[in-house]
């Protein structure tokens, strides 16, 4: 079964980076290039687990985030702040919304697998 | 690699989007607007081009967007008043940025403390105003991040958090500690989830799998708190585990890597049981201390609790052990084995390195490790996390509405749609009367495709046209800059911006317009004193607009300033020896002079202007693409200076003539009228050249043939003569021997070919295979005003 990976990120680079290494590791790769985009990804499809950004216009992550637990179908969905915030609120916020773990910008491919497996079955 | 070179392309595009964005935005801070959303976008855009470059190791772009960001973050919570002060160190900070980030593309090195002193003054305003607080800290903190960019940066994917409220020993960095502490021994852990945990969709079976891949593990439920069944409340959690893992060679910080995502979420306690030899005796048996011996309650209760449904449905089994991992079959991974026990602390590297090529085998039910115990199937089967098995719809990337494409397959695309309207238009010029009478289906068929050609080359054209604001918007603040340098007061206005332009005219457009508006504002516009005097506006107005005419783009740079000073430019000019001094150019040739090369101004040699280059720069990038300058300038009231570029850089409308016998192109735009008279209508003319009267007024005329040394085959009385207006509305006549047509062709560049000739402003392939050379009209006529002159 491939594994389906939702990419909520407004910078390409990073979402090129994210899709070619998620794909080259076997993923299904989605992208989205902000919260609003990432929940309407996620009303038309299953995903196995999210890596967002915190920082995106229209909606960011930690909204995002919120928004992905309210609506209560994806309690269980792993989702992974992607941040290059050194400082820890950050995190903390998006944690608090509902954020599984997180990923520090910038990744290395092979970790970035690895974590994935952390939160994924 | 090529994959990387492709993201650094991609990486380097959103740049350029990044910070012509934090131009506009900034133009409008400038202007009062300072609202949260602007301040957002910036911080974005910083953060953005801050991620890229980390992503490539660009350590000094890192360092200093890294800094600069940090003021932003404070700026945008208000920590930090964004006051003028403030905007114009973030202005200059973006300059330093895209200076950044072009040495990263050009490969070029900036001085080691490029935007050092920016730099300081952002920690110096952001300390200044977070003194009190932790913020004095946080700026440390972000200074060493800063100096281990500017050393060597090494991408950093996890960063522990320093443990909170439980009193544990504080961590260490875990890259200096996961490999091999030596504690040798059994690990101890107790592990008591709190409901957060599962709400934020954390697994506790992952963690387990987890370690389970360190050393030998055996994990035991507690179930102590578990209450009478009346009292269950559906999302509270009961179910605690202790755990022991056999691991030597694995440090604390190694265990606690694996909880880092649910820290705050759970209790843990790591203890040491003792660096005990004989390891794997003890445990094989649950260690004795520290346990409450799993009580005898429900046993199905803990399955229940910890994980889901399906759980339940299993028989009951002893609580104790509920799962018994070995190391070997838990590695997710199949062929994980061998690296594990060389290396049982390895953990992450490891097991990314062999998870990584086969993530699809990593389904969870082949994860079972075949020694398991009953009890641990149900731990082993899927958790709710999984979603549910997703149909593969195959669609994917749904919120995408755009592709990106490398311009060279759109500039092949280009190029071959070219070639193909000319093919069409070619067999519809073969179509003779006589023909038109036999095949109406084939004319019919003919037309059909001419109409469809012109369509898939106007859609083609749109795929590469982008609006001039992009350019455009650059300039206000170039204006700003200027106005604030030479103490004048200058307004820009700009209008058309939306007009649409092929992306690689837009590209060569920047110089070009910045050295315009530089020479507006510097030699153009008057100091204010000066204005009143005249009875101007205190303020100079420049106007910057953008307007498609015919199949051209028209960009006019247009000022309320003084005009060219005549006088100064022809003096400056016959001292270079630009213009012979018996010559007595007319006014319009005399503005024009200031395109002529080496003609610079050089008395403007001022910190604007005068870089060194002169206005012929201007001229010789927009030939490059194709267009022409026009400057009229009007004493005392103003100049405008007009760029004329084509809407396309690929196809070319152009009248067909011969010459000596070959094919030669002159292109349709710069042609007024074509004639037919005798070679004794051209009168000399005391310089040495010849003029033909047309209507009146006197037209320099340039024989082709003559020029091109080649043998003009026509008769004398009866030549053929192109009218075509160079700049600034000077005709020129061309003399050829026949002319054949209209057509279309498509430019191949003779400088990428072959070199640049004076004269030829490229070269085209002909419908029937046959080469032509394009002509350039203004570069004949240049160079032979400058031989006449000589």
């Amino acid at each position: 079964m491939t594994l389906r990976v939702l990419t909520v990120d407004d910078s390409r680079t990073i979402l090129a980076m994210l899709h070619h290494t998620l794909s080259n590791a076997g993923f299904e790769v989605l992208q989205a290039e902000d919260g609003k985009q990432g929940l309407d990804v996620l009303k038309a499809q299953d995903v196995d687990v999210v890596i967002t950004d915190i920082n995106m216009p229209v909606m960011d992550g930690i909204e995002f985030i919120k928004n992905v637990r309210a609506t209560g179908q994806h309690n269980s969905l792993p989702i992974l702040i992607l941040t290059t915030e050194t400082s820890q609120d950050k995190r903390d916020q998006g944690k608090a919304a509902g954020g599984t773990g997180w990923i520090v910008k910038p990744f290395d491919p092979e970790k970035l697998i690895s974590v994935i497996h952390r939160v994924v079955h | 690699m090529s994959d990387l070179d492709d993201f650094k392309a991609t990486y380097f595009d959103e740049c350029s989007e990044l910070l012509t964005e934090l131009e506009e935005q900034f133009a409008a801070i400038e202007e009062g607007e300072r609202g949260s959303d602007r301040l957002n976008a910036v911080f974005r855009a910083i953060h953005s081009i801050k991620g890229g470059a980390g992503a490539f190791g660009f350590s000094a772009l890192v360092g200093f967007a890294h800094a600069y960001e940090t003021l932003l973050d404070y700026v945008r919570d208000g920590r930090v008043e964004l006051t003028d002060d403030v905007v114009h160190l973030c202005i200059r900070a973006n300059d330093i940025v895209a200076d950044h980030v072009n040495a990263a593309q050009t490969g070029e090195a900036l001085p080691a403390d490029y935007g050092a002193e920016e730099k300081t003054r952002f920690d110096a305003i952001a300390r200044g105003e977070t003194a009190s607080d932790a913020g004095g800290e946080e700026a440390e903190a972000d200074g060493e991040v800063i100096e281990d960019f500017d050393i060597e940066f090494t991408p950093v994917m996890v960063d522990l958090e320093a443990p909170k409220a439980n009193g544990e020993a504080p961590v260490e960095d875990v890259f200096d500690a996961a490999p091999m502490t030596a504690a040798e021994g059994q690990w101890e852990i107790r592990f008591t989830p709190h409901r957060a945990l599962y709400a934020r969709a954390n697994d506790p079976l992952l963690l387990f799998r987890e370690l389970a891949a360190l050393g030998e593990m055996q994990v035991r439920a507690v179930l102590g708190e578990v209450p009478p069944l009346s009292d269950f409340e559906p999302f509270a959690v009961y179910c605690a585990w202790e755990i022991t893992l056999v691991a030597p060679d694995l440090g604390e910080d190694a265990i606690r890597e694996v909880f880092e995502f649910v820290e705050g979420d759970c209790d843990i306690i790591i203890a040491q049981a003792g660096a005990v030899p004989g390891l794997a005796a003890a445990a094989a048996e649950p260690a004795a201390d520290n346990t409450d011996a799993p009580a005898s309650d429900e046993p199905d209760l803990s399955s229940l609790l910890a994980l889901t449904e399906e759980e339940v449905a299993q028989p009951s089994e002893p609580v104790a052990p509920l799962a018994s991992f070995a190391p070997e079959p838990a590695a997710p991974a199949v062929g994980a084995q061998d690296s594990f026990e060389e290396a049982p602390g390895l953990s992450f590297a490891a097991l990314a390195e062999e998870i990584a090529p086969a993530p699809a085998a990593k389904a969870p039910k082949a994860d079972t490790p075949p020694a398991a115990t009953a009890a641990a199937k149900p731990v082993a089967a899927p958790a709710p996390a999984a979603g549910g098995d997703s149909e593969d719809n195959g669609s994917r990337s749904v919120g995408v509405q755009s592709i990106r494409v490398d311009l060279d397959k759109v500039d092949r695309v280009v190029n071959m749609v070219g070639e193909l309207v000319i093919t069409q238009s070619m067999l519809t010029q073969q179509m003779d009367e006589t023909l038109r009478a036999r095949y109406t289906e084939l004319v019919r068929g003919l037309e059909v495709l001419a109409q469809t050609t012109r369509g898939l080359q106007d859609s083609v054209m749109a795929i590469r046209a982008q609006p001039v604001k992009s350019v455009f918007s650059r300039m206000p603040r170039l204006v700003r800059e200027l106005a604030s340098k030479t103490s004048k007061k200058i307004k820009l206005e700009t209008i058309g911006e939306n007009t649409e332009i092929d992306k690689t005219v837009i590209e060569q457009l920047s110089d070009p317009l910045t050295h315009m508006i530089r020479n507006s504002a510097d030699h153009g516009i008057e100091s204010p004193e000066k204005r009143l005097a005249a009875g101007k506006p205190e303020t100079g107005t420049i106007r910057l607009s953008a307007e498609q005419a015919g199949g051209n783009i028209l960009i006019v740079v247009e000022d309320d300033g003084a005009g060219i000073n005549r006088e100064r430019v022809l003096g400056l000019a016959r001292d270079k020896g630009i213009v012979a001094p018996d010559f007595t150019p007319t006014d319009e040739q005399i503005d024009q002079l200031i395109f002529a090369p080496g003609f610079s101004t050089a008395e403007a040699v001022s910190d604007i202007s005068g870089r060194g280059v002169g206005m012929d720069v201007v001229l010789s990038n927009i030939k490059k693409i194709g267009g022409s300058v026009h400057v009229r300038s009007w004493t005392g009231k103003g100049c405008r200076m007009t760029l004329r570029l084509p809407l396309t850089l690929a196809v070319l409308d152009v009248m067909l003539v011969k010459v000596g016998g070959g094919p030669y192109v002159v292109p349709l735009s710069s042609i007024v009228e074509t004639m037919q008279c005798s070679r004794a209508s051209f009168e000399r003319v005391p310089s040495g050249g010849r003029v033909l009267q047309v209507r009146g007024e006197y037209v320099q005329v340039i024989d082709l043939a003559q020029r091109f040394d080649l043998t003009s085959q026509q008769n004398p009385d009866d030549q053929f003569v192109v009218l075509c207006e160079a700049e600034g509305n000077q005709k020129v006549a061309l003399v050829v021997d026949d002319i054949i047509g209209q057509q279309q062709v498509v430019i191949k560049s003779l400088e990428e070919n072959f070199e640049s000739v004076e004269g030829i402003a490229g070269g085209t392939i002909l419908g029937d295979g046959n080469v032509a050379l394009i002509v350039d009209v203004q570069g004949l006529r240049t160079t032979h005003l400058r031989q006449n002159a000589a």
